[in-house]
């Protein structure tokens, strides 16, 4: 009796053909991009989606073409950080465009379209078993989205993840090797701990890891002009790969933040030359 | 999964994928040699594994669903069937010209509604009571892209 390996095709059901399809699809979308970014952490309020828009527009700052990916569909906050809230999704004669920031960042979040107060929602067979499917579900969006919108000549897509180390590693093996991870944390044993495990986790993978770079680390008091402590935790190990640098926290960037005021207008201070120094720094890691 | 007839060691071939109902799917296989049938029922869980992966199984079932049951967005898009149901106020409908649609069917089912309803919104927000490609243009402007 012939085994499933003796028999080619499906007998017409057509997934594997799919699947294989939609994979050529994300590889053809993402030809004209040089370099993919996914910046994750493992722990979940250390910045990520901050410090990403925040990067992008240092490095769209010295002439970058730039797009970012919301990756995080169930806790989007780029579309509203970024200023694309509303944004539509227009057909271009082949693909999708994408929203842009006013300093020219290309934005894909589902907050352009779910509106803060509706959570993501998918149509399901399995009523209230969502913990079977929804993380394949949210994948092939993902998917879909790469598939289907414009993302043309970049010089950079950064993917702003979501929280969860395990999380980390399924886009990792989902968007595959050419992928470089930045990992972000904050001065505190715990957060490190989480971070270190997902280094730990991707370690064993096929991605890059550039390095990570401590978020929060200090304020900035504008009134003192200096950075004072936040965190009260003595020297935190380091996490055994290159630090890109540290950023302190700023009121104002997370004023600009709610806002969706870009980058542009930070202003000349110790956190706009960090995030400067952390972007020179992931650009001489890519290349 | 693949599906062998024993008798004739003779590989399956996919006949009819009939459409969900409660869950459930119904695939029926036949053999190309003795002409045996067998049908597939699917369970919940296993209907919606492959419904997650983005596919849909076998050819038959290609372009029978609309818009909105392909979105996963679809109860929250005013204007889609599902929204029509619940509170959210139907507006005024705005026709499509033919190149216009042709674009709109460029872009794959899950956004296509969400593309739709907001282009509409934009085209009654500037008076127009028909999207055009003039219109599609007009939006990426507004928007930047």
């Amino acid at each position: 009796m012939k085994g499933y390996h003796d028999i080619v095709g499906d007998g017409g059901s057509g997934i594997l053909e799919q699947v294989a399809e939609q994979r050529t699809r994300i590889t053809d979308g993402l030809a004209g991009v040089r370099h993919l970014v996914a910046v994750g952490s493992g722990k979940g309020g250390v910045g990520k989606s901050t410090l990403t828009l925040h990067l992008a527009g240092a490095l769209r700052a010295r002439g970058l073409r730039i797009a970012i990916l919301d990756a995080d569909f169930n806790g989007p906050s780029q579309a509203r950080m970024a200023g694309v809230q509303g944004a539509l999704f227009v057909p271009g004669s082949h693909k999708v465009s994408l929203p842009r920031t006013k300093d020219g960042i290309a934005v894909f979040s589902m907050g352009s379209v779910i509106p803060e107060s509706e959570s993501l929602e998918f149509e399901s067979a399995a009523q209230g078993e969502s913990h079977t499917w929804r993380a394949t579900r949210e994948f092939a969006l993902l998917g879909e989205i790469l598939g289907s919108f414009d993302w043309g000549a970049l010089d950079l897509l950064m993917f702003d993840l979501p929280p969860g180390a395990e999380r980390t590693v399924q886009y990792a093996d989902f968007l595959g090797p050419r992928t470089s991870f930045l990992l972000v944390t904050i001065p505190s044993e715990v957060a490190r701990g989480v971070v270190a495990r997902s280094v730990a986790a991707l370690s064993k993978g096929s991605n890059r890891l550039v390095g990570y770079v401590e978020n929060m680390s200090g304020y900035y008091c504008r009134d003192c002009d200096a950075i004072k402590p936040l965190f009260t935790s003595s020297e935190i190990p380091r996490l055994g790969i290159p630090c890109l640098g540290s950023v302190p926290f700023d009121p104002e960037l997370a004023r600009l933040c709610d806002g969706g005021i870009p980058f542009a207008e930070l202003g000349e201070t110790p956190v706009r030359r960090a995030l400067d120094h952390v972007a020179q720094q992931l650009l001489e890691s890519l290349t | 999964m693949k599906f062998l007839c024993v008798p004739c060691d003779t590989p399956m071939k996919l006949q009819t994928v009939a459409p969900p109902d409660r869950g459930s799917l119904s695939i029926v296989y036949s053999c190309p040699e003795c002409g045996y049938e067998m049908a597939m029922l699917t369970n919940a869980y296993e209907t919606q594994a492959v419904q997650s992966l983005g596919v849909r199984i076998g050819p038959e079932s290609d372009g029978k669903s609309s818009d909105a049951s392909a979105c996963p967005f679809a109860a929250m898009i005013p204007g889609t069937e599902d929204a029509q149901r619940g509170e959210v106020a139907v507006p005024t409908p705005v026709r499509w010209t033919a190149a216009a649609e042709a674009r709109l069917a460029k872009i794959p089912e899950f956004v296509r509604p969400m593309a739709r309803t907001g282009i509409e919104r934009f085209a009654r927000e500037k008076g127009a009571l028909e999207v055009d490609e003039q219109i599609l243009d007009e939006a990426r402007d507004f928007f930047g892209m």
